[in-house]
């Protein structure tokens, strides 16, 4: 259930991006919505960009000659193309945003703000106040469902399957575009399980109490600390067979007649029942993680049985970015299901109820019937939140995430002579799994970028600023490659 | 993510003094014949089953060649095959082993079945105590067998519980036909199991948060060590100040999802952002309810994947504790809306036990036999709800007993039900009733003299019998007793069960059968009054003839058993039931061409003729009426493979059953206050019925709007069905 009660990070305040390369584009913005968890807040608005694009036109054919044998014309114009900002940052930030926003807002055609999460109504007043927007609050719940059906759909590689010990950590699933039905298994305080079979259907079709609230709560009572992230921290290095009691414990080993292995966990805190002594922190956390992910991993696979779906979807504050919670997750499908089932997180997933909570103040746009695509040059990506592999994590967490989504001019759909659509993979390798190609390509692309640069001022000679643009340029892409060395996810 | 069967083993410790309160010789009873021994050793609570032969005194009757009286009656000795487990707790076990090996004749015996967490611990101490080999069985096999068997065999032995109804514990009925259900065993973890055939079952799931869970966190929350303390707690607990309410999160409920304000949204999600300390009643309700509501939304998902309609819960979380019942119930409630019950087994406790008993007394095929709890010598279901039964405490330091005896006949359903599985035999649950459960159990003990006079009277050769009748006063007492406190000590509670029990402490000091002397001087003398009898009705017309049979019929059904309006001239009419009531009304059916299966007790119960007896007056009867049919064989006399008052259709004679389907019987005719009245009045049957009785008892009569010895005469033709040329059926 409750999707917003996230985690409390306890980080200082200060903005570590200047706040227009965040809020972007805000002197046209239009049409908001905010999704406030219970750590984390999302805003979302609608805006237009003015591009230069390079138009071609062909030569009245009827004139006298044709100027210098050339074929065509070029000229350069504006074009103005929609866009939609997502921002992500802590409750933290939340009164400094909506003063910068208050400040930038030109457009006074906005009047309402539509609200979702938990944390909504705590900072209606304040929004209303700030913004003098009237907060129109969303069910969480379709905002949640929106926003997941929007980003399957319209951001390749949006889903993901999480191997800890893989050469990638992230397997990136292809994109088929018929994305009904699944199952979404958000993962709050307690839990949704959730069918979706359609763009406006779906159903909570289970549910249970045992979730990242138990975490968390049972977690805090057992080892006296009282940060969710700590307590992750504890449960990754805990060892749960000593506080567990295995098949092996009861019968000296598996259980053949029923097919039960040995180090299958008979009882969750089973030794802590008789066995008079201390147990360890991390232990405790790492038995609780265990039961509380196994216990979720079963319902989903039942449920997803019983309905007959074989997409499920995880989500919530207990897994975002939580490498740990998705491990034990996805060991768990895999235990219940033998294979059959995959579990599947996803890129986005902690903006899911601002899509959502913005295409309901939207609707009269119709978003659903363009084709939008993720523009890299202004989306943050995904983070590794593994510990080992990323030692930047803890300095990043305390600055902003971004996602912005292009319309694109056409809407775009298969070619209907594809043999197979979902299994059809454009790119013919994978430099994730392929780390000798990986860094050729890098290598490859860096060393190129001064030529790039160079044709670049090259081609605007009438306008002296290109060379700082074309800077500028080199700056963010060069970023941009250093980026995807460290994540090529 | 499994479970434990057998992890009953580490159960909890109760700690109390040592003293056996009962003497031993009273728990394991008949020792001497023992063989056949099985043992299931959990963490706190030792299982023991035997098998052995208890000799019986039974009255016969023969036929005398044709002298004064009608027939001799003669005190016979009959061996019957009985079934003891006795459950005690671990401390006593020693103790127990010293007792059975001074007590062991037997030496046959090389074996002792052992299953459980605990067996292997005491293997050596038993074999050594006993000088058994000890063979292991697996635990889970033998819990399904030992389920089989008890569904199988023990009407009411499954109930659905309902903490704040009425009566605490309703039974169902048992359904013949047990397969498939599933069986969620809730150990240390919970194993899930389809069991679809007497030796086809399957582990279709599990989870490690069971029992064991409970405990662990329970006792690291609350530093509270002892299982039974931690439940304690939590029945004293609020869970709402623990966990995360739907309303907590959205100040109501959530509409758009059905979810009300209520539902816990998260367990223990207070406790993650509140400074504040818990008090251990209230993280135990929590802990409590996270587990009870999870195993029963497994359960849910796999009865549904599986599309079991029954499901059985068992294990050391369930057995007996009131507390965990009622949260499981209202999970499978919540989560099933209904659809599926959680059922209950009174004698879950023994599952282990019997099923090892029966892995070793496979030679002899139990599984052929039908078999019988002995209301005697079974302790019957405790309540365990504190509230309820404040001796609990005291209680759980004794011994608790199960006795199964093994029925001489084979007992099926009558083919001729309507539908079996829906079919109850008694007409009032005692259980629920409380008023009529008053009157009735007062009714048994204000009888009981009478019923002891009786006894000795029929016995007046042997001196002592004054002293057994005075056991069997008390034993029968005592039961009522227990009744008044655990109406669902043995199932629902009945006029039937009463009697049965009655029966059976009767058996147990050896008054087989105290009308027998009655019974043979009523006979004897309605006898001589059978000619004019029949003559007389011969000469009617046929409708006053009519009339004249079935108020013959109910005449003699005024002056059976235990009325107490009519018990003072009980002694005077006691043959003209069967002779003057019964015969003419038969003779009358076999002269229109029907052809009459009448049948009658198996063994002995209060006054009523018993297939024996009636073998022989049948036999007098032809020789002095040349009515057709008489001397033929279209009168047929079965049993009816009961020895009670009253008469569970669904428990009768194989053969009788055989009878009815190759004579196609088309009518059935079910006589007398015990069989119609208390038994089978809304008894729907696929055919033609006919219930017959006087009402002879003036509360009943109040009760039912009529007035004493008002007559029911319930005639039932299902839609369509008219009886043609088939068999008739008489229950008499």
């Amino acid at each position: 259930m409750c999707l917003s009660k996230t985690v409390g990070h306890s980080m200082d305040k200060s903005i570590t991006l200047p706040p227009d390369e965040i809020f972007r584009n805000l002197e046209n913005a239009k049409r908001f919505a905010i999704d406030i968890g219970g750590s984390l807040t999302k805003l979302a608005y609608y805006s237009t960009v003015q591009h230069k694009v390079a138009k071609v036109r062909s030569f009245d054919t009827t004139a006298k000659e044709a100027p210098n044998d050339k074929l065509y014309e070029i000229s350069v114009q504006e074009e103005v193309t929609a866009r939609l900002h997502f921002i992500k940052f802590e409750n933290a930030y939340i009164e400094t945003c909506l003063d910068f926003i208050k400040d930038h807002l030109v457009n006074t055609e906005t009047k309402v703000i539509k609200a979702t999460g938990g944390g909504a109504h705590k900072f209606k007043e304040l929004i209303e106040k700030k913004l003098g927007l009237n907060v129109d609050k969303e069910d969480e719940m379709t905002c949640l469902i929106k926003g997941c059906n929007f980003v399957l759909k319209n951001i390749p590689h949006e889903a993901f399957v999480y191997a800890r010990h893989a050469d990638s950590e992230f397997r990136f699933q292809t994109a088929n575009p018929d994305i009904f039905p699944y199952l979404l298994v958000n993962i709050g305080s307690g839990v949704s399980i959730v069918k979706v079979e359609s763009e406006d259907q779906f159903e909570r079709i289970g549910g249970s109490s045992i979730g990242g609230g138990t975490f968390w709560g049972l977690g805090a009572l057992l080892t006296k600390t009282k940060r969710f992230d700590e307590l992750l921290q504890l449960a990754s290095k805990g060892q749960h067979t000593n506080v567990d009691m295995l098949v092996k414990d009861i019968y000296g080993g598996s259980y053949g007649c029923l097919g039960l292995t040995g180090d299958l966990i008979a009882s969750s805190f089973g030794k802590s029942a008789t066995a008079d002594k201390e147990f360890s922190k991390e232990d405790m956390a790492k038995s609780l993680l265990h039961m509380i992910s196994n216990d979720i991993g079963q319902l989903a696979c039942l449920y997803a049985k019983l309905h007959n779906l074989s997409r499920v979807y995880f989500g919530g504050f207990f897994i975002r970015g939580h490498p740990v919670t998705m491990h034990t997750i996805t060991y768990s499908i895999n235990f219940f299901t033998k294979g059959e089932v995959q579990a599947l997180f996803l890129r986005h997933e902690g903006y899911l109820g601002a899509i959502g909570a913005f295409l309901k103040g939207a609707e009269e746009d119709n978003p659903n019937q363009y084709s939008w695509g993720e523009n890299y040059a202004g989306s943050s990506g995904l983070m590794s939140v593994s510990p080992d592999m990323n030692p930047m994590q803890r300095a990043r967490s305390g600055t902003f995430d971004m996602l912005e989504m292009d319309r694109l001019e056409r809407q775009l759909v298969n070619l209907p002579l594809l043999q197979d659509p979902s299994s059809y993979i454009p790119d013919t390798v994978d430099l994730t799994e392929d780390a000798l190609a990986r860094d050729y390509w890098l290598y490859c692309f860096e060393d190129a970028l001064d030529g790039v640069v160079k044709r670049a001022v090259a081609s605007q000679p009438d306008i002296p600023e290109a060379v700082v643009r074309a800077e500028k340029f080199r700056q963010k892409y060069r970023h941009k490659l250093l980026t995807l060395r460290h994540q090529p996810l | 993510m499994a479970e434990c069967v057998g992890v009953d083993s580490n159960t909890s410790g109760h700690s109390m003094d040592k003293s056996i309160t009962l003497p031993p010789d009273e728990i394991f009873r008949n020792l001497e014949n023992a063989k056949r021994f099985a043992i299931d050793i959990g963490g706190s609570l030792t299982k023991l089953a035997y098998y052995s032969t208890v000799q019986h005194k039974v009255a016969k009757v023969r036929s005398f060649d044709t002298t004064a009286k009608l027939y001799e009656i003669s005190v016979q000795e009959e061996v019957t095959a009985r079934l003891h487990f006795i459950k005690f707790e671990n401390a006593y076990i020693e103790t127990c082993l010293d007792f059975i090996k001074d007590h062991l004749v037997n030496t046959e015996t090389k074996v002792i079945k052992a299953t459980g967490g605990g067996a292997h611990k005491f293997k050596e101490l038993i074999e050594k105590k006993l000088g058994l080999n000890v063979d292991k069985e697996d635990e889970m096999t033998c819990l399904i067998k030992g389920c089989n068997f008890v569904l199988k065999n023990i009407p009411h032995e499954a109930f659905v519980y309902a903490r704040h109804a009425d009566s605490e514990f309703r039974f169902q009925t048992a359904n013949p036909d047990i397969f498939p259900y599933l069986l969620v065993n809730i150990g240390s973890g919970v194993s899930i199991v389809k069991v679809e055939s007497e030796d086809q079952f399957e582990r279709i799931g599990g989870s490690s948060i069971g029992g064991g869970t409970f405990w662990g966190l329970g006792a690291l929350l609350t530093k509270t060590k002892r299982f039974d303390e931690l439940l304690q707690l939590a029945s004293k607990g609020q869970h709402t100040n623990v966990d995360m309410l739907v309303k907590d999160i959205y100040g109501g409920s959530y509409g758009c999802l059905g979810l009300t304000g209520d539902l816990i949204a998260s367990s223990f999600g207070k406790s993650a952002t509140a400074d504040k300390e818990f008090s251990k009643e209230d993280m135990a309700k929590s802990l409590l309810h996270m587990i009870s509501n999870d195993i029963g939304q497994l359960a849910c998902l796999y009865a549904k994947l599986h599309n079991l309609s029954r499901v059985y819960f068992g294990g050391f979380f369930i057995r007996g504790h009131p507390v965990t019942m009622h949260t499981i119930t209202y999970s499978i409630n919540f989560f099933t809306k209904g659809e599926v019950q959680a059922l209950f087994l009174r004698h879950e406790g023994y599952l282990g036990a019997i099923g090892a008993f029966l892995k070793g007394a496979e030679e002899d095929n139990p599984n052929q036999y039908s078999w019988g709890e002995n209301y005697a010598g079974s302790s019957g279901l405790m309540s365990v709800s504190p509230d309820m039964n404040p001796m609990q405490r005291a209680r759980s330091g004794t011994f608790d007993m199960l006795e199964m005896d093994r029925l001489e006949r084979q007992l099926v359903n009558l083919p001729l039900l309507q539908d079996p599985s829906s079919y109850i035999p008694d007409t009032v649950d005692l259980t629920e009733d409380a008023l009529a459960r008053d009157y009735w159990l007062y009714c048994f003990e204000d009888a009981l003299d009478g019923v002891v006079k009786r006894a000795v009277a029929s016995q007046p050769d042997i001196p002592e019998a004054v002293v057994r009748a005075e056991k069997f006063r008390q034993k029968y007492r005592h039961k009522l007793l227990t009744l008044r406190h655990q109406p669902f000590a043995y199932g629902s509670l009945t006029v039937r069960s009463l009697l049965d029990t009655r029966e059976h402490c009767l058996n147990e000091f050896n008054f087989p059968d105290p009308y027998s002397k009655i019974k043979q001087r009523e006979n004897d003398m309605a006898l001589k009054h059978y000619q004019r009898t029949v003559e007389s009705l011969d000469a009617l017309s046929w409708e006053d003839r009519q009339f004249a049979l079935v108020s013959g019929v109910l005449a003699g059904n005024v002056f059976d058993w235990g009325a107490k309006a009519v018990s003072d001239i009980f002694f005077l009419n006691l043959g003209v039931d069967i002779i003057l009531g019964v015969m003419p009304f038969v003779r009358e059916l076999l002269s229109r061409g029907t052809e009459v299966v009448l049948a009658s007790n198996s063994g002995p119960a209060l006054n009523d003729v018993t297939n024996g007896e009636l073998q022989i007056l049948t036999e007098r009867i032809a020789a002095m009426d040349p009515v057709a049919g008489l001397q033929e064989d279209r009168l047929t006399l079965v049993q009816s493979g009961s020895s009670s008052p009253c008469l569970d259709l669904s428990r009768l004679d194989k053969v009788l059953a055989m009878v009815v389907r190759e004579r196609q019987t088309d009518l059935v005719i079910i006589e007398g206050m015990g069989r119609a009245i208390h038994t089978n009045y809304y008894a729907t049957l696929s055919c033609e019925s006919l219930k017959m009785a006087v009402i002879k008892n003036s509360w009943l009569a109040d009760r039912l709007g009529g007035k004493l010895f008002s007559v029911v005469f319930k005639y039932e033709v299902p839609l369509g069905k008219v009886h043609h040329n088939g068999a008739t059926l008489m229950l008499s």
